[in-house]
């Protein structure tokens, strides 16, 4: 059995960070389904927000952040997220992330949408990327252990602690126990439950599905973040940083529709705002060949098109065959961040004792019902690095938790079972390529930008049948190496129980905040609804409670742009 | 369109070396050789090969398209298409396999340790740089780790591309204690590292082009 102090499952940015706040401190170890540079923090093109001018200040960049939140954030979370960001991208800096600079050789800043002051740190376009390498560097400076490509299957608890997790190795093929004092998810977010979506194959909520099997509570579920540019067809990235340069939105009749939308902030108003402007447009018949809308930077020039967004070029030329800086490309929205998450701490903390997350897997909650371009890589590294130093505090001092043995074979035997004996299952014509398509055209079209009552009570009932049918599929067996087909029924498995949350998440909330919008209930409702959903795994499914909002500097009001 | 694709198989329980399969897939001209290979997946589950962000920013899914290393999902098929052949996929060359299309990346992680991979920052770095210098570093380091150049080279083995990437970013960092020194850390003769330098941005998916004035700098 492999032992750990401190186990960080997930290799992104928050993991990353998480790891090397532990380093020297406490024995870590970093699992990861991929190896840790191809996680998707490294997707991330725009930028991290942090107050490094002397006209900028922590408030503003605290009460944009409350407001883009449309007031469900948590302002005692959100008041770390802001305070801890300067000196984290300083120590980033010093770690030797290549930042863009300013004319006078500061680290250069960009406007996101949302924000009152140009808040963003960037390196071009490709801001997740290069810190995402740059921190793998310092892992491997520190000799961080990692065990690449394998796959976290269970959180192992007894009498309410973490005490280890089930792994499955997939070169070898086989089962491993990891013992641990302290787990620290950091696993990102499930795009892959929609249809259209800026996420990669890997991103399929494992962490948040795992952690709420073993008893954690997920909050604020059904706020899910729609990009507003995203290649149309592909659904590929088309960073915020392309309307932060100065990129307009038209339609079909060619007019800067954001005029209509939000004449203050035309197109930096935040994302949810700006992907319901363009909705409606399409909807409205005012897209191009009714399904898309334009995205202009060939005003902006050859010159800062290949400085500045270079990355973007070089997508959109691939994908979509036209030259930004020459002909304005054809986007639509798509999924892009989960808001809900695992619910921690500003430390880190879970509810369950021993278990702790931080990044996209982890609800603080700093973006309430919508996040702000730029915020989430800033979390990634404030919130992943307080967990590494809270878990480094802890752990060192904290007894090896017993191991219940009951608890550890009756695991190893349902996972056995699963992964490695042949299938139990009769052979039916079902298959789980078709069982997840199904689930995510459901999630991309009925739980979508705008919701009713009605389509998601149908996507409700429609998600549980296709659980059922889940349960009836033929598993595709083992043991061989490097079996994705299994990974990827157990991948759908964790969807299925997410997106079943969301959906009923969405159909309890009766008002609309946020990216949540329901066109039958289109007022946010403060006196019914300005508390967080708690989601609570039982017997029967899931189980919603309600959370108070930490409201300390700024009262609710009403969020225009 | 219908496209025939050549997949190369191995499996390391019943086979001795790898053999060829072949798939029938629909895809759209537009759609990328991963589109292809998903597709594939989709008729035989047990189908291996690594893939992630389908962007081309993670390095995941680098194989050998047409006896060519590339990314897949940077590679549309219409150009992978040639009149009537089917499109060859095969794992990367100088890559141990260890199964299908997937092969072992652990040498080559490995090998970046040797040459310091990591940032040694000077006591008296005040922390400016100037906006031209921050340029300078930022293309090399959009290095994705994929692998293709290691696979594409001839002389790999010794000189291990990718970490020579990171080596020449850091040698012209100015927050970097080495700096040029780096350079003669290599042990590489700089003939080498300037031929190296002139070939990388045809071999590299990212087209990273290093400029070999630091070159001149690290031998004087």
């Amino acid at each position: 059995m492999i032992m750990h102090e401190v186990l960080i499952v997930g290799g992104g940015l928050a993991g990353l960070m998480a790891a090397m706040n532990v380093s020297g401190k406490a024995d870590a170890a970093v699992l990861s389904k991929v190896y840790p540079t191809r996680s998707h923090s490294g997707a991330a093109q725009g930028g991290f927000n942090a107050v490094m001018g002397e006209d900028d200040s922590i408030e503003a960049h605290v009460f944009d952040t409350v407001k883009g939140s449309d007031y469900l954030g948590d302002q005692e979370a959100i008041e770390v997220l802001c305070s801890d960001g300067p000196r984290v991208i300083l120590d980033l800096e010093r770690m030797g992330v290549p930042w863009t600079r300013a004319e006078d050789g500061r680290i250069a800043q960009r406007s996101l949408g949302g924000a009152g002051f140009p808040r963003a740190c960037f390196a071009a376009d490709f801001s997740g990327h290069v810190v995402l390498h740059t921190l793998y560097e310092q892992a491997l400076k520190r000799g961080v252990k990692t065990y690449p490509e394998w796959h976290l299957l269970e959180i192992l608890v007894d009498k309410g602690r973490v005490f280890g997790a089930v792994i499955y190795d997939l070169a070898r093929a086989r089962l491993e126990v990891i013992r641990a004092k302290r787990i620290v998810l950091a696993t990102g977010g499930y795009g892959r439950a929609f249809l259209k979506t800026t996420n990669g194959h890997a991103n399929t909520g494992d962490g948040m599905a795992i952690a709420y099997r073993a008893g954690a509570v997920l909050s604020d579920m059904e706020f899910v973040q729609f990009h507003p540019t995203t290649l149309y067809g592909t659904n590929i990235l088309i960073s915020e940083a392309a309307r932060g340069e100065g990129g307009y939105l038209r339609n079909a009749l060619g007019e800067r529709f954001m005029a209509e939308y939000a004449p203050g902030k035309m197109e930096l108003a935040p994302r949810d705002v700006v992907a319901r402007a363009i909705f409606k447009e399409i909807k409205e018949g005012r897209g191009f060949e009714g399904h898309y809308v334009h995205l202009d930077l060939t005003h902006l020039g050859e010159r800062l098109v290949a400085e500045r967004l270079p990355q973007v070029r070089d997508l959109a030329i691939r994908y979509s065959g036209v030259d930004p800086a020459r002909v304005p490309m054809p986007i639509e929205p798509a999924q892009h961040y989960s808001m809900g998450g695992v619910r921690t701490d500003v430390w880190g903390m879970t509810g369950l004792e021993g278990l702790m997350a931080a990044g996209e897997v982890a609800n603080v909650s700093v973006h309430g019902a919508n996040r702000l371009g730029g915020n989430s890589l800033l979390e990634t590294v404030v919130f992943g690095a307080r967990a590494g130093r809270k878990a480094a505090e802890l752990a060192p001092g904290e007894p090896w938790p017993d191991v219940s043995s009951n608890t550890v074979k009756d695991a190893l035997d349902r996972w056995n079972r699963l992964c490695l004996a042949p299938s139990a299952h009769s052979r039916s014509d079902d298959d789980q390529f078709a069982v997840r398509r199904e689930m995510a055209t459901i999630m991309t079209n009925q739980v979508g930008v705008f919701r009713t009552g009605v389509e998601l009570e149908d996507a409700v009932a429609r998600l549980e049948g296709l659980r059922k049918r889940y349960r009836d599929l033929p598993v595709p067996v083992g043991p061989q190496p490097f079996n994705y087909g299994l990974m990827d029924y157990i991948e759908v498995g964790h969807l299925l129980d997410l997106s079943e949350i969301i959906a009923r998440g969405a159909l309890a909330r009766r008002e609309s905040r946020g990216a949540h919008y329901r066109l039958d209930f289109p007022q946010r409702d403060d006196r019914n609804w300005l508390h967080h959903t708690f989601a609570h795994t039982t017997d029967r499914g899931p189980e919603f409670s309600a959370g108070p909002v930490s409201i300390t500097r700024f009262q609710p009001q009403e969020r225009g742009y | 369109m219908d496209v025939v694709l050549k997949i190369s198989r191995f499996d390391p329980g019943m086979d001795t070396a790898p053999r060829f399969q072949r798939f029938v897939v629909g895809v759209e001209p537009n759609q990328t050789v991963l589109d292809a290979l998903l597709c594939a997946w989709r008729q035989d589950i047990g189908l291996s090969f690594r893939r992630s962000c389908r962007s081309a920013i993670c390095g995941s899914c680098a194989v050998r398209i047409n006896g060519r290393p590339a990314l897949a999902c940077q590679t549309l098929m219409e150009k992978a298409v040639a009149e009537g052949e089917p499109v060859t996929i095969e794992p990367l060359p100088h890559f141990k396999l260890l199964k299908d299309l997937v092969v072992d990346l652990e040498p080559f992680f490995e090998s970046l340790k040797a040459v310091v991979p990591w940032l040694i920052l000077r006591e008296d770095y005040g922390g400016r740089m100037s906006p031209e210098v921050a340029r300078s570093l930022e293309h090399p380091a959009t290095c994705i780790l994929c692998g293709v150049c290691e696979a594409d080279s001839e002389t790999s083995e010794t000189l291990h591309p990718a970490g020579l990437v990171k080596a020449l970013r850091l040698a012209r960092d100015p927050r970097d204690a080495l700096g040029a020194h780096r350079i003669r850390l290599l042990q590489v003769p700089v003939e080498v590292l300037r031929l190296f330098v002139r070939e990388l941005p045809d071999k590299c998916p990212k087209g990273i082009e290093i400029t070999d004035d630091i070159l001149r700098r690290g031998v004087t």
